[in-house]
């Protein structure tokens, strides 16, 4: 791998399977000890391509590098750096935990160095058969395989489905220690609080097609603040909306409530007119402009915009 | 976001021995069948030794060498008498072929798609390890279920030569016959990891490759019943394992068992040629 070329590089990447084109031409690059969130709804197209970046499926077009090596030419030596976690970790019902990762570590052909250290902070079970386990507890045994060799990639399908909010932090901690030791993660989600927690930057797919590849603050800065002002006069709405940064007016009694993205000092301008009785700002939550994208793409351009 | 940074002294990962992992795990996982095929291997051949004083004083010559029963069995016995006779029909007759090759397709035809839905396919190919090898080691493990099957067999049949009295076994030939039955089952091996290569369930492709073994051995029987049907005989694989024949007639075609060989051999490349270029499902 050159030094300047990123970790992940994904070109004009299609896969259809038969008629049905579950990914449509995608393109995005992560870069060396990121933690790049993959987000979309349901069938958007993001298991596909983490299959595709494992050679477990074949792109119909266009390329995936992994570590400069490509996913399908160069997959043996690409599966010797990467750590690989299933969207749904599926094991032998008949195997114990220590049987499924002595046989994961020996076709990983590697000692699992971070064995120990993951069996404790997970607090892991490996006496009992797999098919006493609880969906939760197979997770962890998934996290666990994944990490156990110290791979330089992880490549994660939905990391922490199953996992109690409590491990979720435990899992969001190891990540970013991860990270701070160079590791690049690409990870796909559904808990938007998890993504906004670890991510650096998200790429969005919705029905195959890259809706948008931000970083998370830049997410945020476009969220805005959500605002609530109680005035002590009238005001009528038109006022308010005329506002730059002001969106989404909505009144209830004598308060209005608003989105303002951008800088506040034309509102409180706008605002010192009237008599403010009560004035209320917070950050908008992330999830709402994720929800947004995972809307029509219409709705999702306006957001982006 | 936020960020943690913790100093940590993790050693570099002292690489491993792979040692096989696959093919000892496509055993591991045909323990049910193999150990079916197995037990009534022995058991047979144990049963023939105990039975054996009581049924050779039987009069079934007229019986066993009828054209219905020899259809049955794959061969045809004019000379029925002596212990050599009942083993070859208990143990190496078509009826038994059916049972040891169904065994057979049953762990090949399951040995990938177990892997497909108990969810350690995906996992494993994301690991250092090329679909090639993956699938050779499965089939390497198949055999090796074969192997033991028919190891067994030979076991109990030297425990019966401590049982019955003046067996009169000529092991060279009993060794030929068990050449031939393995020939057979590798036949079953490589049909079932043909099937197993494109179909994700694993009861669907050992009951396809179980179908077809079954078949075979109708149109053995078909074709041995009626000179009508004698077209038949060729097109069955028991027509190419005629283990009786070396074993109670001290004779063999020698390429007949190559048939089977070269058949398998055939089915398990294109299993692994679908197995290489096709998309793999989720768990």
């Amino acid at each position: 791998m050159t030094t300047q070329e990123p970790v992940i590089v994904i070109d004009n990447f299609h896969k259809s399977y038969g008629k049905v084109q579950a990914v449509k031409g995608i393109s995005m690059r992560v870069e060396q000890g990121e933690i790049f969130g993959f987000l979309g709804p349901n069938g958007a197209g993001k298991t596909t391509t983490i299959r595709c970046m494992l050679d477990v499926i074949r792109p119909t077009s266009g390329t995936l590098r992994v570590l400069g090596l490509d996913a399908q030419r160069d997959k043996m030596e690409l599966h010797k750096r990467v750590g690989y976690l299933p969207g749904d970790v599926r094991l032998p019902g008949q195997m114990t935990g220590k049987q499924v990762i002595n046989y994961f570590s020996r076709l990983q052909g590697l000692e699992p160095v971070l064995l120990n250290d993951l069996v404790a902070r997970f607090d892991v079970e490996v006496k009992r058969p797999i098919k006493g386990y609880s969906k939760g507890m197979r997770q962890k045994i998934g996290i666990v395989l994944a990490f156990m060799c110290d791979p330089d990639v992880l490549i994660l399908d939905e990391p922490t489905a199953g996992l109690d909010p409590l491990l979720q932090k435990v899992f969001n901690e190891f990540l970013l220690e991860e990270q701070a030791r160079g590791k690049t993660v690409f990870m796909s989600s559904h808990i938007m609080s998890d993504v906004e927690k670890v991510c650096h930057r998200v790429a969005v797919i919705r029905q195959g097609e890259l809706v948008t590849v931000e970083e998370v603050e830049a997410l945020r800065e476009k969220a805005g603040q959500r605002v609530r002002v109680e005035f002590g006069d009238t005001v009528a709405p038109e006022e308010l909306t005329r506002i730059p940064g002001v969106s989404m007016v909505s009144k209830s009694n004598s308060s209005y409530h608003f989105s303002v993205s951008g800088s506040m000092d034309p509102l409180i301008k706008a605002l010192s007119r009237h008599e403010v009785v009560r004035l209320q700002a917070e950050e908008a939550p992330l999830e709402e402009v994720f929800l947004k994208f995972y809307e029509e793409p219409e709705k999702a351009t306006t957001v982006a915009q | 976001m936020a960020t943690t940074t913790m100093a940590k002294s993790i050693p570099v990962p002292k690489k491993r021995a792979e040692a096989l992992a696959v093919m000892v795990r496509t055993i591991i996982n045909a323990r049910t069948p193999l150990s079916i095929g197995i037990f009534y291997g022995v058991l047979f051949a144990l049963l023939l030794a105990g039975l054996y004083p009581t049924i050779s004083q039987a009069n079934l010559g007229a019986y066993i060498s009828s054209s219905l029963l020899s259809s049955l069995l794959g061969g045809h016995i004019t000379n029925f008498s002596g212990f050599t006779v009942f083993l070859g029909i208990e143990l190496y007759s078509a009826f038994y072929g059916l049972f040891f090759g169904g065994v057979l397709a049953w762990i090949s035809g399951a040995a990938l798609p177990n892997a497909i839905e108990n969810g350690t396919l995906d996992l494993a190919l994301s690991r250092p390890i090329a679909r090639t090898r993956y699938y050779l080691e499965s089939w390497l493990g198949v055999l090796i279920c074969a192997a033991a099957i028919g190891l067994a067999i030979v076991f109990a049949v030297w425990i019966d030569t401590f049982l019955v009295k003046n067996a009169g076994i000529n092991w060279q030939w009993l060794w030929i016959t068990q050449l031939v039955q393995w020939a057979f089952m590798f036949f079953a091996a490589g049909l079932g990891m043909l099937f197993g290569s494109f179909i994700n369930a694993s009861r669907a492709a050992s009951g396809i490759t179980l179908g077809i073994i079954a078949l075979g051995y109708l149109f053995n029987t078909l074709g041995g019943l009626s000179d009508q049907f004698k077209w038949l005989l060729k097109a069955s694989p028991f027509y190419y394992a005629p283990a009786i024949d070396p074993l109670v007639f001290h004779q063999l075609t020698w390429w007949y068992p190559w048939v089977l060989v070269i058949a398998g051999l055939v089915c398990g490349i294109a299993g692994l040629v679908i197995f290489n270029l096709r998309d793999l499902p989720t768990t």
